[in-house]
């Protein structure tokens, strides 16, 4: 397989830690990103998913675990200079087209704060330049530059927060929910496929974090679901949605909506109990592969019973 | 002539080719905040008005002491309240330096053998209102600019450390606002002017002392809004130092809502100041704020009301306008917060 470029490692992220209200948002969790793939993580809202990625890219201090990235860990104390190193690598774009870009500042300083940032231009004239190159990468134009955000349409909004990540060059891209704020699917589809092709120019690596089920299977190698802060199931797109193991999982899938009413009579909902496991005290629950790739968070016991089944189904 | 609706001739169809490229033109001028906000409030009359009237006083306050023939502080005991006199309006039955003298209208001018024009009137002293009045103007803005100056920047930077740093920071931050705040300002004033000498000084330093709570609740409560917006998330990604992101980020969009507030602290510091005036713990003479002047005028109202009535039109005016403007402001800059 690819060679890894991340590699997470007992992640949590408590709030309020030692208090009555003490919010577990990310508990335990702990997965590998390969170079060049698109890692999709899907889960129902407030199961952690966004934070998982606000933690990766420090934007809060993890409460422990590990975020190693071509094998440095990023939330050691690091100095001011590996950190801004650390910022090109890694970027973010965010959910809310709307709130993710500065109201009073001029396209053209908001694409080009990377750039000022970690000093990459020398002079306005190349300033601008860089900036109108990303604007044309992103399906915009010169004359784009000198307007500001709130001028623009949702689908051009995400596409200048592409823009502005881009504009550091960075390898990985952490995309938070970068299409549930967009409501009409063509330009859904517009922004996807724009991320596609930026992958396949240059060689970026993604975690898309969604909860639209079908985008995230047109995107991703791999997906990831999460349930209250733990991730239940890793496996790759394809083996997700054929053979979903985790009963969470399972439930996940059974709420898509296609548009075909023969499918929609009889799609049975089903619903996910955690208390359906019925694990015994002192039984260990964990991330275990089930078939080569495919990971479930399970016990021995689910393990051995899921193994078997999926043995049967070969 | 009778359509053919089945088969409509070709000829009266034209070819439209879409250019695509021109698809994400917007044809909408750019406009920046700040123009947008100057549109928004060349609409509203009030605050137009209350502008122009704002840069009146303001002006006079410096031209009116230098345009008027006479002195403030010269003492004209011959002259004691006289009742105003203006060239030219004397001739409409107004302002014609007929004053009551026991019960009776006189030309008060005529009678003291006055041969000029005093266009406020005179005080007891023999002083020229017009110039007083004016001097009285200029040091109450003085105070009330200075004292807002004063709070926003505390209160800006007080609200903004408060909010940014957040935690253990704000908690002890808060705690001192809420004790400083829960003493009357009454009483910190009278205890601060006991062992300070009157005057401007000390009006300012009485203002500022609690002024500025108002002023930093508010900015922390927009830092706080703020500071987990997605943009300075983003900016915090690309690696910006804290003081960037206040300088670029949050301090631009919190701009609208300081000056708002300043625009409201101008007139509560203008009254502040002539209340304290008024009650006697304000300026001393020979200084004169408006304070002082309506604080002369109310002893003499039923003989002498010129030397009430026109520090009073002005202290009302500067209160109304500033108001109008600050409500215009809070329209303009601030669309989305209704009322």
């Amino acid at each position: 397989m690819a060679e890894k470029l991340l590699e997470i490692k007992n992640l949590k992220q408590y709030f309020n830690q030692g208090k009555p209200n003490e919010v577990r948002a990310v508990d335990d969790i702990s997965f590998d990103i390969y170079k060049g793939e698109t890692l999709g993580l899907v889960g129902e809202s407030g199961c952690g998913k966004s934070t998982t990625g606000r933690t990766i890219i420090r934007l809060y201090e993890a409460t422990d675990g590990q975020v190693i990235y071509d094998g440095i860990n990023v939330h050691d104390k690091k100095s001011k200079k590996d950190l801004k190193s650390f910022n090109r690598k890694m970027q973010m774009i965010f959910q809310d087209p709307y709130a993710s870009l500065n109201p009073r500042m001029k396209v053209l300083d908001i694409i080009a704060e990377g750039l000022d940032i970690h000093g990459l231009v020398k002079n306005p004239k190349e300033r601008k330049e860089r900036v109108v190159e990303l604007l044309e990468t992103v399906g915009l134009n010169r004359e784009h530059a000198d307007r500001y955000a709130h001028e623009f349409s949702g689908g051009q909004r995400q596409r200048l927060g592409i823009a502005r990540a881009l504009a550091v060059n960075p390898e990985f891209i952490i995309a938070d929910e970068p299409i549930s704020a967009l409501d009409v699917v063509s330009i859904q589809a517009q922004v996807v496929n724009l991320l596609k092709e930026l992958q396949e120019e240059k060689g970026l690596t993604y975690l898309f974090i969604a909860h639209d089920l079908s985008m995230v299977k047109y995107i991703s190698d791999r997906i990831g679901v999460m349930y209250f802060g733990k991730l239940v199931e890793l496996a790759s797109a394809e083996d997700l949605y054929k053979n979903p193991m985790h009963p969470y999982t399972q439930s996940l899938l059974s709420a898509i909506p296609l548009p075909d009413p023969n499918y929609e009579r009889t799609r049975v909902r089903k619903s996910y109990d955690p208390a359906s496991h019925n694990y015994q005290d002192g039984e260990e629950i964990a991330m275990r592969e089930v078939t080569p790739g495919h990971f479930v968070y399970c016990s021995t016991k689910e393990l051995a019973t899921l193994q078997a089944i999926s043995g049967s189904q070969v | 002539m009778k359509h053919d609706l089945q088969k409509p001739p070709a000829s009266s169809f034209e070819r439209i080719e879409i250019d695509s490229s021109h698809a994400e033109r917007i044809s909408k001028p750019s406009l920046s905040f700040w123009q947008d906000a100057w549109l928004r409030i060349r609409k509203n009359k009030a605050a137009i008005v209350s502008m122009f009237i704002l840069a009146f006083i303001i002006i006079m306050a410096f031209v009116g002491p230098m345009i008027s023939p006479h002195d403030s502080e010269t003492q004209t005991i011959t002259h004691a309240n006289l009742p105003p006199k203006v060239p030219g309006i004397e001739k409409l039955g107004i302002m014609n330096g007929v004053g009551t003298l026991a019960g009776k209208e006189v030309d008060l001018y005529e009678m003291k053998k006055v041969d000029t024009y005093y266009w406020f009137g005179t005080d007891g002293l023999g002083r020229d209102m017009f110039s007083r009045v004016w001097e009285g103007t200029q040091i109450s803005l003085f105070i009330a600019f200075v004292a807002a100056l004063i709070d926003m920047v505390i209160g800006v930077a007080y609200g903004g450390i408060s909010g940014y740093y957040g935690g253990r920071v704000d908690d002890i931050m808060q705690r001192i606002v809420e004790i400083l705040y829960g003493i009357p300002t009454l009483v910190i004033v009278i205890l601060m002017l006991s062992f300070m000498d009157p005057g401007i000084t000390a009006i300012i330093i009485a203002i500022t002392i609690t002024g500025w709570i108002g002023m930093s609740r508010i900015v922390r409560g927009q830092v706080l809004k703020f500071k987990n917006q997605e943009f300075v998330l983003a900016s915090r990604t690309l690696g910006a130092t804290d003081s960037r992101i206040i300088t670029k980020h949050i301090l631009p969009n919190i701009l609208g809502i300081i000056i708002i507030n300043t625009m409201f602290t101008i007139p509560t510091a203008i009254f502040f100041e002539a209340f304290l005036s008024f009650i006697g713990l304000g300026l001393q003479p020979p200084d004169a704020s408006l304070g002082t002047l309506i604080n002369d005028g109310y002893k003499l109202i039923k003989f002498q009301p010129h030397i009430l009535l026109y520090p009073s039109i002005i202290i009302s005016l500067l209160m109304i306008a500033f108001n109008l403007l600050g409500d215009g402001l809070r329209d303009a800059l601030d669309p989305k917060m209704k009322d």
